[in-house]
């Protein structure tokens, strides 16, 4: 029986959607609040309000892709649903970094694995960015709320081979491994959370708070860039944005004026502060783009004798954090180690090499398991960090800088990894940098990831968390906004998304973006209200 | 012969050419560049120029993979999924794999930065591998990282296609 597609079933209702790359003539739409990116931090918040009674208008420059569209291949996936049709890299070339760009935003890609904020990670916020009233107490009922919202709870049925494998390694080292709670209701345990779950049952934006907002008599605007905001004094008083060609690659020279109570801008990591930069919006203390982290991750390749099939069932359900706080929140760097699903197209980049070594790796897909450890960046000082700058074309890059600290952690994590899958029974271990081979004992690994030159280019890097850029805090000489995302230069502006945060966050994004933009967009409804 | 920016003049040359082109925008690259061409026919983005280049190289990088009477099908299949991925690509993100592509192709910078003197259609494939190995290990970041990218582009656009799952064992996507 084919699986409902919930969001045409809405349209056909009547919901108020217009689409950008077919506008015949220019548009102004108006507001009380408009609300520029439709991901984890945009969506929950036009929900929120609109649930509050406020007319809002939803803003997003991808295409609009629903169940139907998703038939699980990696290139259709990767060409229309993320940034840059999968090409965004940090500035130099060498971190591949992975943002969803399609109504419903990185949740639309994401694969689904729900953590609460690090208590520590709230605690660091608080004594050293200024961040106030963000305690794991004020913030427990908005986890609660979302956790519910989006059915969040640990993955109950037994994990696939490649989460196994972390497992079995970690308990026969003794060391920590937990499951991992997810947002799905009626998951098939298919694996293609990466490229749109065709089954909607992850319970991404797309088919949570943006068909809330869509019911309520809130609209959606996509394949619109928000390109500039227009300021007057302490006020943005409108929003020009562009409409964009059917593949979301080149405007298509309509032009959409939006005009609003007030802004809010969620369009993540990298984008948000683009806009900003863009728009020249004030910034006395030049903290807009700074302070951006990733979540750097470098990767571990693992061949078993039985078959991983790391294609294949719900991505990610088991993680360590083993090494996360162990030297303490600002020590050594920490990082979380989880597991990948591993699809042709992406293992290929990922194995390295090439002609008859790569297809010899290749060939082994079956049998072959990937780790990722994931460093949390920002919190040491000699942390690696990056800097959103803009091209000559307005596009924004990510200039992130590596350190030697950064480094440090690069190579424990290949350690760590190595041992892990070697515990877990791997006949051979290949830590994913250009100069390594498969190698078949934990001591020829401990040899080999000792001898390896890190460097650019040679060490394969990745980031599918983007975070920071706009920190939050309340004093404006660190921070863009206050605790509250409100902007400190312009009144009616708002930011929530993930580049709030003043360092990463040490545990995958989604669900800190989800309970925080929650809770700021309800105080925000409350101001407004007032006002 | 492989190794001529060994020569200190050699690198010199290399490393303005190369900063020039490959940084963009430069006098250099405008005057020179191949970008204004249309694409090739059956493509959105390759253009004619692009295509000795790619057609010697993705064999080279795909050996193995596949049955090498296979190879000139796995080389077209190849290519139209590279272009239709190219053409999703930002413009900002095009312009730097077309002056990739131009670096490569375009005679002048062709030879010194690539080793590839005499052309690609006569390129042996060892001269090639040379290539490959002396842009991984470049002095030059943009030369690692164009050797990182192209890679990455074609090992991408190859098992992204059905044709090259029966390799690497994956059985495609399940129904639902
Ligand atoms: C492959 C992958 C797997 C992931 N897995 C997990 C996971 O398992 N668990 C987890 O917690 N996190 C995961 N994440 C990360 C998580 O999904 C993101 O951190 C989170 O969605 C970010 O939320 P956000 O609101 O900051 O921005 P996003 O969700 O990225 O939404 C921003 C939206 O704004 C749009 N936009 C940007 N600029 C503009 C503009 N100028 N005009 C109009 N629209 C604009 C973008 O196109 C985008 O759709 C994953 C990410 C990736 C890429
Ligand atoms: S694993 Fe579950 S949530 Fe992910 S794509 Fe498959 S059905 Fe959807």
């Amino acid at each position: 029986m084919p699986v409902p597609d919930l969001f045409a079933a809405g349209l056909a209702r009547g919901w108020t959607t217009y689409d950008g790359s077919r506008l015949e003539d220019d548009l102004t739409l108006e507001a009380d609040v408009a609300i520029v990116g439709s991901g984890a931090g945009g969506a929950t918040s036009a929900e929120v309000l609109s649930a509050a009674g406020y007319k809002v208008l939803l803003i997003e420059e991808g295409p609009l892709r629903t169940s139907s569209d998703f038939d699980m291949q990696e290139a259709r996936a990767y060409r229309s649903l993320y940034q840059e049709a999968i090409g965004r890299t940090s500035k130099d070339g060498a971190i591949t970094i992975l943002q969803g760009r399609a109504v419903g935003g990185t949740t639309l890609v994401n694969w689904t694995s729900s953590f609460r904020t690090p208590p520590q990670t709230l605690q660091h916020w608080a004594s050293e960015h200024g961040v106030s009233g963000l305690s794991v107490e004020a913030l427990q009922p908005w986890f609660e709320r979302i956790e519910q919202r989006l059915g969040i709870a640990p993955w109950a049925v037994p994990p696939n081979a490649n989460n196994a494998v972390l497992q079995r390694g970690c308990e026969s080292l003794g060391q920590h491994w937990a499951v991992i709670p997810r947002n799905v209701r009626g998951c098939w345990n298919l694996g293609y959370c990466g490229m749109g779950c065709p089954t909607n049952a992850k319970q991404s934006m797309l088919v949570t708070s943006i068909p809330a907002l869509l019911d309520k008599g809130g609209a959606l605007l996509y394949l619109a860039r928000a390109e500039r905001l227009l300021m007057q004094g302490e006020q943005v008083v409108g929003l020009d944005c562009l409409g964009m060609d059917d593949r979301c690659v080149e405007p298509n020279g309509q032009r959409i004026r939006v005009v609003a109570r007030h802004y809010i801008l969620a369009g993540g990591g990298i984008n948000t502060p683009a806009l900003l930069l863009r728009s020249q919006a004030p910034d006395p203390h030049q903290r807009v783009g700074k302070r951006t982290f990733l979540h750097l991750t470098n990767f571990s390749a693992a061949q078993f004798d039985e078959r991983i099939d790391a294609f294949s069932g719900a991505p990610q359900s088991i993680y360590s954090d083993h090494f996360q706080w162990r030297d303490g929140i600002a020590g050594p760097a920490g990082y979380k180690l989880e597991v990948p699903p591993i699809h042709p197209a992406l293992a290929a980049t990922l194995l390295g090499d090439f002609g008859p070594e790569n297809a010899q790796r290749m060939a082994e897909l079956p049998h072959t398991h990937a780790m990722i450890a994931l460093q949390r960046d920002g919190f040491h000082p000699d942390s690696a960090e990056g800097t959103v700058e803009l091209r000559s074309d307005g596009s924004p890059v990510l200039d992130y800088r590596m350190t030697d600290y950064a480094w440090n952690g690069v190579r424990r994590a290949f350690l760590s990894m190595a041992e892990i899958q070697f515990a877990a029974g791997a006949r051979a271990v290949l830590p994913l940098h250009a100069d390594a081979h498969y190698v078949r004992t934990p001591r020829a690994a401990r040899e080999l990831i000792e001898g390896l030159d890190l460097a650019l280019y040679r060490t394969r890097l990745g980031s599918a968390h983007v975070m920071g850029g706009c920190a939050m805090g309340d004093d404006p000489r660190q921070a863009v906004t206050d605790s509250l995302g409100r902007h400190h230069q312009l009144a009616n502006l708002s930011i929530h998304d993930g580049s709030l945060f003043p360092t990463s966050i040490g545990a995958n994004p989604q669900l800190s973006i989800y309970a925080l933009c929650a809770k700021l967009a309800t105080e925000l409804g409350d101001r407004l209200q007032k006002s | 012969m492989h190794e001529p920016s060994l020569n200190r003049r050699g690198l010199l040359k290399v490393g303005l050419l190369g900063g020039a082109l490959l940084a963009g925008g430069g006098l250099l690259s405008r005057t020179l560049s191949a970008s204004a061409d249309g694409a090739a026919s059956r493509f959105f983005v390759l253009r004619d120029s692009d295509l000795p280049m790619l057609r010697r190289l993705t064999p080279l990088l795909l050996e193995g993979s596949t049955a090498p009477s296979d190879m000139p099908q796995v080389v077209q299949t190849t290519l139209v999924s590279l272009d239709l991925g190219l053409h999703h690509l930002s413009p900002a993100l095009l312009s730097q794999v077309r002056q990739l592509f131009d670096v490569l192709s375009l005679p002048l910078t062709r030879g010194p930065l690539s080793g590839i003197w005499s052309g690609w259609e006569v390129a042996s494939d060892d001269q090639i591998r040379a290539f490959l190995q002396r842009w991984q290990n470049s002095s030059l970041a943009l030369l690692r990282q164009g050797h990182a990218s192209l890679l990455q582009m074609i090992l991408m656009a190859w098992y992204a296609s059905p044709a090259a799952w029966a390799h690497c064992g994956y059985p495609g996507p399940p129904k639902v």
